[in-house]
């Protein structure tokens, strides 16, 4: 525990996170905390939790995906089905996209997805298959650097195209939405939100505490060193392959849970989550809060989204060029993101890492 | 003005020779009676005109065409007396046996028509307009209307229009258009050579003619037509086998040439620096921007050469292209060439600040082109296979870009730089090679190819301020494929990828060619990592 | 395992698309020798090394460790046999302590090796003081030694060192000789790759000189100096 709190900035995000989560309990939904800033708070915490997934393997891996919006995603439709399957067993409502497609009943593989702990098993389970597919064959003939990006943007490419099908019984163009249940309880009541939010904030100081701990371990050094000389690595007698392998899939696996708390708190999934410009912009708050640095990543996510949900309702003709702008503005004056830009004086050690990541 | 004068030549004859001077067995007067009475006898009329619009005296046509148009546009007024008839039109009352001026009779009726008599009426008129009309347009519109029902019009009728054709072009249209007629001739021979000369340019319309014979009784009652008509078929299937073959080629070349188009600046790029330009996709669309603000300048400066805006397009699509990817090397990229991937993500910022300037400047609806001349139809080859001027001239395009770049980069002093440069920077630096200069240069090559690409699709594609994401995914797979920097990997990737893509695409959709093409490329770089024409050498 | 052969390189062949880098080279290396790899730039050295640790494959021939054959095996299973490498560009983790960088030199959990191991070699490669240091603060010799310490640290039976004292000042490179001299053991074979030839008869029992990709000598560092060849190569032209 005291390593885990040795870095003062990170005892202080979890100490806000906690302090966050205890207030939303207490006082959400009441006049001091309206339920649409609950309902923003909690989709958030998920960003947040997506861009800690990315962070650990770009930040500490070095490894940067430009298709973590795939595992976003699976754990998305898998939770939106489950809310689709479970609001139609106890309501008997019919999900739009099968009355659009004329279907009576549900294609085979929505079968037993009514039952939570099931789904939340398969939506892990899913991502963990695709993630270790996809990076076994990847990092076995070394596929890295750029090439990795871009493959892993095609990746979540093709699916998109995939999803936009309305034959293939997960909503097609229009995805899935109208739950009106949320895991039992009244989708849309303040109540729900506020636990909701809830989750989705202990979550996060869940992964954060997790990622912490793996990072700051013999493995976390091990990923350091692959990150900045995997040759030297691999000639000390280590085989990076699984070292890879696991953390990539572990990091999807996040980005699932993410995508799970994600979609029963906006009320819709459908494919744009899989546009390749979505997993670009976890790249870009990871980019400006700063990788290998787990609160960097948390802070990144909250200010670009913060910045995106206040700027998107005052000027949307702007954003892009306000998020262009910034991505240069990051890239080519602060390149370890925000941390730069506080100008604080962190360790030397961590300001050391962020040089050397690549 | 070559028909104007048998047209006015038969005027005159007909003044000078009236009503019975007609070589048909019915005089005028006769004919008009017919037209005027009921349906009946008005669709014999029509079979009748239609029988003699193939006589070789081509002077009653010309009459025969305005009465039955007159007919047709409900402007023949009836009286009980036919020389009472007049025809109305062009501001004039005309007698309709004479066709010199009249009044319009006291009691006059319009005739009815019903669907049958006007079928052969309209059949009748496309026959005398085959052979007498004023332009080859109208001509070649009367050739389109009768070539729907071939089978039904005498074949005299085209034999004679394709003897007094002056148009080499449409008069080969009308003689193949007379095979089809022949197949019904009632002179079994004629049929069987008819059926031959047609199974020599197969396509699918000509299957679906020859095919129809097997039902005709003489396909069970004659044999050597029988055999005729099978060995026909066999013929022509094969025919359309190898044109839908080729077509598939050929499209799929076509894509592969604007990918190769779109790849290529990427491959340079990748190559120089390790740097994957994201914005080159918008790049492109760039290209295509400028190719239709040079085709707008021209309307409005020099109407008369707007036509070749696509090849005047040339020049500013690559040196406006060529001029960003300059600015943005010198801006942006030259501080990043160390750290490939935060080059992604300024590339990325590029790509989405482009679109959306164009958006906001443009709109974000198709733009329209102008089909000029000389992309216009094709040449039918075999079966159903046209080569498309439009897609040759993308073809063509991307050939030339091919030949110039290897040309630069392996000819001139710039090639010699890049490919120095792109082998081992720090030597080539030590050996006073600007590398700087070189990234810059090499950066403004690449982005001005992707100029061109634009262009060379701006006739086939849709052009907006997305297209840019259209493209992207295949070229980056096609630089990955081909490996870095050489520009015959990047080809044979090109090849590789648009073929796949067109000859799935049929099967199982776009989206499946997609993944799929995906998946071989990942199981390729299981094979080779490093794609496939990557010379491997030391890595420290 | 003193004396007798430690590793035996045989018939190898490596291509780089059409330049024929290592060309049918067979070399035997013996326990408790010191074997220094010279000759010109090109001569195909270092890509022996990278072939002896897996980095790149061989066209034809084998690498034989005591009765293993290393040949097709990965970096980090030819690591594991017990050959160890250090590159020619110095390459430490920067972000990582000296401690750290030796502790990962180990390749197990450091509470499974040896009790004091780290600082032993700590001391042997003269960074005791530094351990704390992250490795990217380090000057350029110490990151040389701190290298060294990192291939020594998991006590391996093949040493291969690429250039050990390129860039080092005299002192440095006296040190690093006195180093090397200090690491050999009965059951080790150390090679080393260098251009200083002064460096290399100070610490060498044995050369093998290569020219483009093949043995043009072997033998004792005395005879070197008086083979025509060898001359030839080096000053001839």
């Amino acid at each position: 525990m005291k390593t885990l709190f040795a870095d003062r900035s990170f005892a202080a995000l979890i100490a806000l996170c906690a302090v966050a989560a205890i207030v939303i309990a207490l006082s959400g939904g009441t006049s001091m905390l309206s339920p649409y800033m609950v309902n923003a708070i909690g989709q958030l915490a998920t960003f947040a939790i997506l861009a800690v997934s990315l962070d650990l393997i770009w930040g500490y891996l070095g490894i940067l995906s430009l298709g973590h919006g795939l595992f976003f995603a699976i754990g998305g439709y898998v939770a939106a089905m489950h809310l689709l399957k479970h609001s139609y067993e106890i309501t008997g409502i019919v999900p739009d996209f099968m009355q659009f497609m004329g279907w009576q009943e549900f294609p085979l593989y929505w079968a037993g997805l009514s039952n939570a702990p099931y789904a939340l098993l398969l939506a892990l389970g899913v991502t963990a298959f695709v993630a270790f597919v996809f990076g076994y064959v990847s990092f076995r003939s070394k596929v890295g650097g750029v090439y990795f990006a871009i493959i892993s943007q095609a990746l979540v490419y093709v699916a998109m195209l995939l999803m936009f099908r309305n034959d293939t019984g997960f909503g097609g163009n229009n995805g899935m939405t109208g739950f009106s249940l949320v895991f039992g309880w009244p989708a849309g009541q303040p109540g729900t939100l506020v636990g909701m939010a809830v989750v989705s904030i202990i979550v996060l100081i869940a992964v954060l505490i997790g990622c912490r701990l793996l990072v700051t371990s013999r493995t976390g050094r091990m990923m350091v060193a692959a990150r900045d000389d995997e040759v030297r690595l691999r000639s000390l007698g280590y085989g990076t392959l699984w070292l890879k392998l696991a953390i990539w899939c572990l990091s999807a696996v996040i980005a699932a849970i993410a995508g799970i708390l994600y979609v029963p708190q906006v009320g819709i999934i459908n494919p744009r989550v899989l546009s390749p410009e979505l997993s670009l912009e976890i790249a870009v708050w990871v980019a400006v809060g700063g990788r290998g640095y787990l609160t960097g990543a948390v802070i990144g996510a909250l200010a670009v989204n913060a910045l995106k949900f206040w700027l998107s309702a005052a000027a949307p003709e702007v954003w892009p060029f306000i998020l262009s702008g910034l991505v240069v503005l990051i890239v080519l004056v602060f390149p370890n993101g925000l941390l730069d830009l506080a100008g604080l004086k962190w360790k030397p050690r961590l300001l050391a890492s962020l040089g050397g990541a690549k | 003005m070559f028909m104007i004068r048998p047209l006015i030549l038969g005027w005159l004859f007909a003044m000078a020779f009236a009503a019975g001077a007609s070589a048909q067995d019915l005089g005028r007067a006769d004919l008009v009676a017919r037209l005027c009475g009921n349906a009946a006898a008005t669709g014999d009329a029509g079979s009748r005109i239609l029988a003699g619009a193939g006589q070789p005296d081509a002077a009653e046509l010309p009459w025969m065409e305005t009465v039955i148009s007159a007919l047709l546009d409900r402007r023949l007024k009836c009286a009980a007396d036919p020389a009472q008839s007049v025809v109305e039109g062009d501001g004039a009352v005309r007698s309709a046996v004479t066709l010199e001026p009249a009044s319009v009779p006291d009691l006059s009726k319009v005739p009815v028509l019903n669907l049958r008599s006007r079928a052969i009426l309209e059949l009748a008129q496309s026959a005398l307009r085959l052979r007498i009309g004023a332009t080859p347009t109208i001509r070649r519109q009367a050739l389109a209307a009768l070539g729907r029902k071939a089978a039904s019009v005498p074949v005299e009728v085209f034999e004679q229009a394709a003897a007094g054709e002056s148009d080499a072009g449409l008069k080969a249209e009308i003689e193949s258009t007379a095979q089809i007629s022949a197949l019904n001739s009632p002179d079994i021979s004629k049929r069987i050579s008819a059926v031959e000369r047609l199974a020599s340019t197969p396509n699918r319309r000509v299957q679906t003619q020859i095919a129809a014979l097997q039902a005709d009784p003489a396909y069970t009652s004659d044999e050597t037509f029988r055999l005729t008509v099978d060995a026909a078929l066999a013929r022509v299937g094969q025919g359309i086998l190898i044109g839908d073959v080729l077509s598939t080629l050929y499209n799929g070349l076509s894509f592969a040439s604007i990918l190769f188009m779109a790849a290529i600046g990427l491959s340079v790029i990748f190559g120089l620096m390790g740097v994957i330009n994201l914005a080159q996709g918008e790049l492109i669309m760039i290209g295509a921007y400028v190719t239709w603000l040079t085709q707008e300048a021209l309307k409005s400066i020099a109407p008369g050469i707007a036509d070749y805006y696509l090849l005047i397009a040339v020049v500013p699509a690559f040196l406006v292209t060529a001029g960003i990817g300059v600015l943005l090397e010198a801006a942006i990229l030259r501080h990043l060439y160390k750290r490939p991937l935060m080059s992604l993500l300024a590339t990325w910022a590029i790509s989405l600040f482009l679109i959306n300037l164009v958006r906001v400047t443009f709109g974000t609806q198709n733009l329209q082109f102008l089909t000029p001349f000389y992309i216009t139809g094709g040449v039918p080859v075999v079966g159903d296979f046209i080569v498309t001027w439009n897609r040759l001239f993308a073809i063509a395009f991307a050939a030339i870009t091919l030949a110039l770049t290897w040309l630069v980069v392996n000819r001139t002093g710039l090639g010699l730089n890049i490919r120095a440069v792109t082998q081992n920077r720090d030597m080539a630096g030590c050996i006073g090679i600007p590398t700087r200069k070189i990234d810059m240069m090499a950066f403004g090559l690449g982005s001005g190819l992707a100029g061109l690409a634009g262009l060379s699709l701006s006739p086939i594609y849709n052009v907006n301020p997305q297209m840019g994401g259209n493209f992207i995914i295949d070229s980056f797979m096609v630089v990955v494929l081909g490996g870095v920097g050489t520009i015959g990997g990047t080809l044979v990737a090109a090849l590789g990828v648009g073929q796949i893509n067109v000859l799935i695409e049929p099967l199982w959709g776009a989206v499946a060619a997609k993944v799929i093409v995906l998946f071989l490329i990942i199981a390729f770089l299981q094979w080779r990592p490093e794609g496939l024409f990557t010379a491997k050498g030391r890595r420290r | 395992m003193s004396g007798g052969t430690a590793l035996v390189i045989d018939g190898l062949e490596v291509e780089f698309g059409r330049f024929r880098a290592v060309d049918r080279l067979s070399l035997a290396i013996d326990y408790g020798e010191v074997r220094a790899l010279i000759g010109p730039n090109g001569a195909g050295k270092s890509t022996v090394l990278n072939v002896v640790a897996g980095v790149t494959p061989a066209k034809a021939g084998r690498i034989v460790l005591d009765d293993t054959d290393l040949t097709g095996l990965s970096e980090a299973q030819i690591a594991r046999k017990g050959v160890r490498r250090k590159f020619q560009k110095p390459s430490v983790f920067e972000v990582l302590t000296v401690r750290e960088n030796i502790e990962l030199g180990l390749a197990i959990p450091a509470a499974k090796a040896p009790p004091g191991r780290i600082e032993d070699v700590l001391a042997m490669v003269n960074l005791g003081d530094l351990a704390d240091r992250l490795a990217g603060t380090l000057a350029h010799g110490q990151k040389q030694w701190l290298e060294i310490g990192m291939v020594l640290a998991s006590d391996p039976k093949i040493l291969m060192l690429d250039e050990p004292v390129a860039g080092l000042t005299d002192e440095e490179r006296q040190r690093t000789a006195a180093l090397i001299r200090a690491l050999r053991r009965p059951d080790r074979a150390i090679v080393v790759v260098e251009h200083d030839m002064g460096f290399v008869e100070e610490i060498a029992d044995k050369v093998t000189v290569m020219h483009e990709g093949r043995t043009l000598f072997e033998g004792p560092m005395s005879r070197v100096r008086q083979d025509a060849r060898v001359v030839e190569v080096y000053l001839g032209r």
